[in-house]
């Protein structure tokens, strides 16, 4: 028999013996399984959140704030300035002809988080018509869009889903004033789900802010009119401003979420593949070990220690596999699309869902591989190491 | 001399699925006090379950089964272990000794059992080692002692805590001829010098020849005295 | 020897296996220890320093929206108010916005030391010289050993939010006192300086204040005060919010996420794939041992003995694993607290209580684990235990 012949038969007896050792063997699948979805879950946590922001910016949107303010609630931007970027090079024309430029500003109200039950964070934006232009995945799908000068309020429908107290019909109290509800719209992927979006100059008046405002968005002609435009804004001294690509910008904020990953996740999930990896390693070893007389009638018919290990390396390998198929599909079912919310880079909510991605899959995957590899390369060594005598002894 | 065990009209049936199986229907037999008996038979004719009965390590159906006096039949099994602990030693045919202690902690194991002191039970294992000629190998464990030194071990064990009756199964199955003769030496001496009762059951004729007479079970039935 | 001699030994009939399950039970207390004890920290973070007998108003439509100055002396004239002070959040940092931003005031020194004396402690003459230099500012403890600080010198702190008129975005601020908390373990992460001189120099905002700390005579009045405050202010243009410190700073720490759901997810499932590793081993060890324990059966050892023997042997490894697991979090979380980061969230180090919850959980996962092979141990009949194998 040829290596490959012997190694294949090994194999199938190594793979057709797991049922003896079933209760073992669902074991190392079982905890192999929960590893994978463990790390997979923190994976496609922040996933989720990053794509949600990478989702936000356009490449032909440049953002303009307050040179030094990090975020939008620390910035402050004004009518003269707004006029000033207007003038910049590369900035596309609206439908009114004017230049294409979405003055916002932003302020924070109480919602009530629908998971703990607590207050929380939410953005609200006053935007003027240009705020939609800027932003074309934005879409009202249910009621209407405010109307200019009055004290409505549209929500997204991101933020619906995880906050309490901003359902449609409903009438809110900020202050003195009273709002109502009269539309939701999707951005779907977007932080802008996660806001509240009124008119900017009743928001002004009713927060007392005067004519400012703190950002402005501005549309462009194609992304590649975005490195003048930001030079354009550096060096006009009237402005003060920092301008960057919107997309730039909100790519930013995702970089500082795989803290979460890398301080968390992985930790967590590498402490757990150990002990996984160590009851994979028992089982491997209790296989060989029941199969100790089994291996030594096959050395002495002749079959090859390789043989033996391979046999015992596919048999680790298939659990491990088992273990992260099960994993993977317990975060499918049970994780991917899960909607969740954290406190964003602007200090409010952004909500999102648990996205798995196949980058994430193979990374979790390949650590349950992993386990598997070692926790058949030693039991796999010890049982090419049978000696072919012990099965006569016995 | 007075009876140490005594088997009244001891019956004894197993189910095996739907069949029964009679054992015994009505067995009588009575072992005084210092006696050697070694009990023959072929396969199926009750040995086994004749030594389980007078272990107390299984039930008779009806019946009564004495020993010292005490009527064990009744016990229940709790009663039984502390029995089995005070008044049998066993002794197996694959030694049966714990894998993970040593030849001095094999024998004590029984000692755990009892209320005595750390002090006297160390002086009863050497004791018990010395008469089966191992304290040397006190310190060894099982796989580190023959087939002949670990059976030795073995009857320490039984020993160390003095009871009246040896009970054993097939004590030298699995040892050569010269080691076997050794150990049923040593229990002919345990039976003469120390006086104690001791049943043995084996396949092996030579080995009956050291007890002081051999019952023969067939069917379940004695069919034969030897004396 | 004892029973538990015996039961040690057979522990470890086969070291390999042994280490490979305390290494695994290793990992999950590993894993129980450092979570439990974070989410402890963030829980004890979100109750230091709050008393019961003190609210904290704020703006009704959110904390981060301001009130008028004039809020605190009306709040103070409330009845069953015995003291108040107020503070604005000014988004500090110094040198790198980046990597290091922390927590700092502007406040009135007078009533805010007269209230926080124990939270922010100073030596007498730290507090007079605190209150006399108008750029005056305290740090804490940490905050003062991490940058080098010393008392006497001026350092630029500058603000995420506001702006001096003059353009610049930082403040020169002289160091009167360097404090520390009322227990050791206390987070000393923060800086208090003078509300007016912010005030005096910033480019909006002026006279806003963002939330006013309130005393009340007693926590029996705590809702009274709060109902009559936020009476008060109601159909005004900044209408207030008053809840107690510890339901205020606790809803500030959820905002980030349900870390409790997290950690016990986490943990469960860490356990839960311990819980089958562990016990499907023991049980298979435990059929390895069958006809060994006909024969301690057969000696008289008594069912229940037997039972316990086996139940302890189960016991006694999950505690070693968790004595090991509880050992190396904590020694990990001492290491944690020394670090900048760990150092925010206070003392991490792992309480009792967390340690004897370990402790708890691994009799508990002893007693389950165990409970499969002691049973079938218990049921199992002399005859059929001595015939096989």
């Amino acid at each position: 028999m040829s290596l490959l012949n012997q190694t294949g038969s090994v194999i199938a007896m190594n793979v057709r013996s797991i049922p003896q050792r079933l209760w073992m063997s669902l074991a190392t699948v079982g905890s192999i399984a929960l590893v994978v979805a463990v790390l997979l879950g923190f994976l496609a946590l922040a996933n989720g959140f990053n794509q949600t922001l990478k989702g936000s910016g356009a490449p032909d949107v440049a953002i303009a704030l307050r040179d030094g303010s990090g975020s939008e609630l620390n910035s402050v931007v004004s009518r003269e300035q707004i006029d000033l970027l207007g003038q910049g090079p590369g900035v596309r024309a609206g439908p009114d002809g004017r230049p294409l430029i979405s003055a916002e500003l932003v302020l924070i109200v109480d919602g009530i988080k629908k998971s703990t039950a607590t207050k929380a964070n939410m953005p609200l934006r006053g935007i003027g018509p240009n705020g939609l232009l800027v932003r074309p995945q934005a879409k009202i799908t249910q009621g209407r869009m405010f109307a200019p000068g009055s004290n409505e309020i549209v929500v997204g429908a991101g933020l619906l889903r995880e906050f309490s107290g901003f359902e449609l019909g409903k009438t809110l109290r900020f202050g003195a004033q009273t709002w109502k509800v009269v539309g939701v719209f999707e951005a779907p992927g977007t932080v802008f789900e996660s806001e509240l979006w009124a008119d900017a100059p009743v928001i002004q008046s009713l927060f007392n802010r005067g004519s400012t405002f703190q950002t402005a968005r501005v549309g462009l002609t194609s992304p590649a009119a975005m490195p003048a435009f930001v030079k354009y804004v550096k060096d006009e001294q009237r402005l003060q401003l920092k301008a960057q690509s919107e997309q730039t910008y909100f790519a930013d904020q995702a970089e500082r979420s795989g803290l979460l990953i890398k301080y968390f996740g992985w930790p967590l999930g590498i402490i757990m593949a150990i002990g996984a990896l160590a009851g994979a390693l028992n089982t491997m070893y209790a296989s060989v070990s029941s199969r100790a007389a089994e291996i030594a009638t096959l050395r002495v018919i002749g079959f090859s220690g390789f043989s033996a290990f391979i046999g015992t390396m596919v048999e680790a390998l298939v659990l491990s596999a088992l273990g992260a198929l099960v994993g993977v599909a317990i975060c499918a079912m049970g994780f991917n699309g899960l909607s969740a919310s954290t406190l964003g880079a602007g200090f409010t909510q952004v909500a999102f869902r648990l996205q798995i991605g196949p980058d994430i899959i193979t990374q979790a995957v390949t650590l349950a591989l992993i386990i598997g590899l070692i926790g058949g390369i030693f039991p796999g060594l010890r049982a090419s190491q049978q000696r072919p005598l012990l099965a006569l002894a016995t | 001399m007075s009876a140490l065990i005594q088997l009244k009209n001891v019956k004894k049936t197993y189910k095996r699925g739907k069949e029964s199986i009679t054992i015994f229907d009505g067995l009588n037999l009575t072992i005084e006090q210092g006696d050697f008996v070694a009990i023959m038979g072929p396969s199926g004719s009750g040995k086994t379950t004749l030594l389980n009965l007078l272990g107390g390590t299984d039930r008779s159906d009806s019946g009564e089964i004495n020993f010292d006096g005490e009527r064990i039949d009744g016990y229940n099994e709790g009663q039984l272990a502390g029995w089995r602990a005070r008044s049998v030693g066993f002794i197996f045919q694959f030694y049966n000794l714990m894998p993970v202690l040593n030849a001095a902690q094999n024998v004590e194991l029984p000692l755990m059992l009892t209320k005595l002191s750390a002090g006297k039970r160390r002086a009863n294992v050497e004791t018990a080692l010395k008469i089966v000629g191992l304290w040397d190998r006190a310190k060894h464990r099982p796989k580190e002692l023959s087939g002949g030194q670990q059976q030795r071990v073995a009857i320490a064990r039984a020993i160390v805590s003095d009871p009246k009756f040896l009970l054993c199964d097939e004590p030298t199955g699995d040892l050569d001829r010269n080691t076997a003769n050794d150990i049923l030496g040593t229990l002919q001496q345990l039976n003469q010098e120390m006086g104690k009762t001791i049943v043995m059951v084996t396949h092996d004729p030579e080995a009956a020849r050291f007890a002081k007479r051999t019952l023969h079970l067939d069917k379940g039935v004695f069919a034969e005295v030897t004396q | 020897m004892t029973d538990f001699d015996l039961v040690w030994k057979n522990l470890f009939r086969k070291p390999l296996r042994t280490i490979l399950l305390t290494v695994s039970i290793f990992m999950a207390f590993l894993i129980f220890g450092i979570l439990t004890s974070l989410n402890v920290a963030l829980d004890r973070a979100s109750e230091s320093g709050s008393a019961s007998n003190r609210l904290v108003v704020s703006n009704k439509i959110n904390f981060t929206q301001s009130m008028p100055y004039a809020y605190v002396n009306r709040v103070a004239a409330i009845p069953g108010v015995t003291a108040v002070t107020y503070q604005n959040w000014f988004g500090a940092y110094y040198q790198d916005q980046r990597t290091s931003r922390f927590v700092g005031f502007a406040v009135d020194p007078e009533t805010y030391m007269a209230i926080f004396r124990d939270e922010a402690r100073l030596t007498d003459a730290e507090r007079q010289a605190f209150l006399t230099e108008r750029t005056g500012v305290i740090v804490g403890k940490s905050l003062a050993d991490r940058y080098g600080w010393k008392v006497g010198q001026t350092i630029p702190i500058s603000s995420n939010i506001y702006s001096q008129a003059n353009g610049r975005r930082s403040w020169d601020m002289k160091i009167s006192g360097i404090f520390t908390g009322a227990k050791p373990t206390d987070p000393t992460t923060a800086i208090y300086f003078h509300y007016d001189y912010m005030n005096e120099t910033i480019t909006f905002e002026r006279d806003q204040v963002g939330t006013i700390t309130v005393v009340t005579a007693s926590p029996d009045q705590n809702d009274q005060v709060a109902k009559a405050i936020d009476a008060n202010f109601a159909n005004s243009p900044a209408e207030t919010s008053t809840v107690d410190e510890k339901t205020f700073s606790r809803a500030f720490l959820k905002q980030a996420g349900d870390l409790n759901f997290i950690v016990t997810m986490v943990v469960s499932a860490a356990f839960a794939a311990i819980l089958m590793i562990v016990s499907t081993t023991l049980v298979s060890a435990m059929r390895e041992r069958t006809k060994e324990i006909g024969v301690m059966k057969t000696l008289g050892f008594s069912s229940p003995r037997v039972l316990r023997m086996v139940l302890g042997e189960a016991v006694l490894l999950s505690s070693l694993g968790a004595v090991l697991g509880l050992g190396t979090s904590a020694f990990i979380l001492t290491g944690l607290s020394k670090s900048p980061v760990g150092s925010s969230f206070g003392d991490l180090s792992m309480s009792p209580v967390v340690a004897l919850s370990g402790l708890a959980l691994a009799v508990s996962l002893g007693l389950v684990t165990g409970a499969i092979p002691a049973l079938s141990a218990l049921r199992m009949s002399i005859i059929e235990a001595l015939n096989r194998g």
